[in-house]
Order: C-alpha cells, then structure tokens, then sequence
C-alpha cells in the first residue's frame, strides 16, 4: 500500500507558551503517578469515561 | 478491561490477528494523557477471508458494523448498544503495516498492547488531517519518553514517510527562550535527537 508524502498536512505552529504547556501537563502526569496511580490505571478511567461495560 | 474492548480484542486474538490500542486512548502507555471521546483499534490482517473472521467473531459477541469491511479500506465502525469504536486496518491513514512496526508492538497490559513509542509518534505527525492536539500530543510523548526512545528508529521512521523536515520543526521549538524550569530538559530533547543524527 501506498505512503502518502506530507505536503497537504497543516504546517506546524508552535508557540513558547505551547511547549510550556507540554512540560507542565507531562510534570502533572508525573504527579499522578507519584501518588500512586499507574498508567494502566489512567487507562482504565479514560475508557470508563467513554465507554459503557453492559 | 472493559468488557466491549476486551470482545474486541479477543475477536482478533482468538484467530491470531494482531491487536492494538491507537489514538488519545493509547496515550497513557507513553505516560501522557489527555480526555478523549474516541476508541481506535487498530488491527492487522493480511488477507479478506482473515478480515472476514474477525468480522464474525465481533458479531458472536454481539458487536456489529454497518458497513461492509474491505481490506483496502482504512477503517470500519462497530457498534455494541452504547458503544462505539474505529476498527484501523492501518495505523494510520498515511501508511500501512509493516513487519517492523508489527514485530515493535509492545504490551501496555495483559492481553492490551501498544505500537513502540517512535512509531506511535509517525502515527499523529502523519496524519492526513493532523490538528494542533496531535502537535501537542507529540510534545509530551517526546518529553515523557526523551530517555527510552529510539532516537534512530525514529529517524528512520521520518525519513521513510517523508516528515523528517515537520519533525525538525517540532525539535527547533525546544531551543527557543522557554521557561528556565523546563530549560535542561528541553536541551536535552534537542541534544537526544541531534547526537541520533550524528552517529
């Protein structure tokens, strides 16, 4: 099957305030797991947030 | 696990066809994580009749589709009363399986695997419809992970779909004037990449 070269994708735009942003939200996933949580576990309650177990 | 991801993915093992996790659902396996309202599932199948099966064995688990799955499309819809997932044939719009990425797949828990964090990466940087979430998405997997990637898969990778300029890109920005907090490990993204480059 065929790659599809890059060219109609939106080009990138990157702030400071964007990479910043990155850095604080991976400290606060490290946080998270300090107290305990794993990442697993943070899966999980992404699907119980969408999905419905019958 | 979920019990209409865990049909699915049964589905596909009981039968022998590999099965991962994709988009924002997967983000936790590269410890980032971000709300989303989608489940992508990605499987590979190499043949109509393997497809087929799988698309049996999700209607004896009461989970169906709409659609009539072909194995050049890139994805079908399945639905089990309230819920609702994209089952990917292909990683990602922009290319297709290959042995590689197949043999690179690694367990994020039991019965639950994952792409490798470099090819997770191509997956959102080339994608046809690529949007600031997966930008950013990228940023934190590359902070998250600075120290475990294969910075010369990666390179690989890029180069093998094309996106080595966009990824140059993305790199740059974590030499700009950035908040002296997060400076050293910034530099050290951009140090991680460019010895990569020089080996």
């Amino acid at each position: 099957m065929e790659k599809k070269k890059g060219s109609s994708r939106t080009p990138i735009n990157i702030s400071v305030a964007d990479v910043e942003r990155a850095f604080k939200k991976v400290k606060e996933f490290q946080k998270i797991l300090e107290k305990g949580k794993t990442p697993q576990q943070i899966f999980e309650d992404l699907v119980r947030l969408i999905a419905v177990d019958e | 696990m979920n019990n209409f991801i865990k049909k699915i993915i049964e589905s596909g093992s009981n039968i022998g066809i590999p099965t991962v996790i994709i988009g924002g659902l997967a983000l936790p396996a590269y410890n980032v994580a971000r709300s989303t309202l989608d489940i992508d599932i990605c499987i590979y199948v190499d043949s109509q009749d393997q497809l087929n099966k799988f698309v049996t064995n999700l209607k004896k688990k009461n989970i169906y589709t709409k659609q009539k799955p072909k194995i050049t499309h890139d994805l079908f819809v399945v639905f089990e009363k309230k819920n609702e997932a994209e089952i990917w044939l292909k990683p990602c719009d922009a290319f297709d399986w290959d042995k590689k990425m197949l043999n690179k797949t690694r367990s994020f828990q039991e019965n639950l695997e994952v792409l490798a964090v470099e090819d997770f990466i191509i997956t959102k940087l080339g994608r046809t419809d690529r949007s600031s979430i997966d930008i950013s998405d990228i940023l934190q997997i590359l902070i998250a992970n600075k120290d475990n990637i294969d910075w010369k898969y990666l390179q690989y990778r890029l180069d093998w779909i094309g996106l080595t300029d966009d990824f140059v890109e993305i790199i740059n920005v974590f030499s700009l004037d950035i908040d002296s907090r997060y400076r050293n490990m910034a530099k050290s993204v951009v140090d991680k990449f460019k010895k990569s480059n020089e080996e």
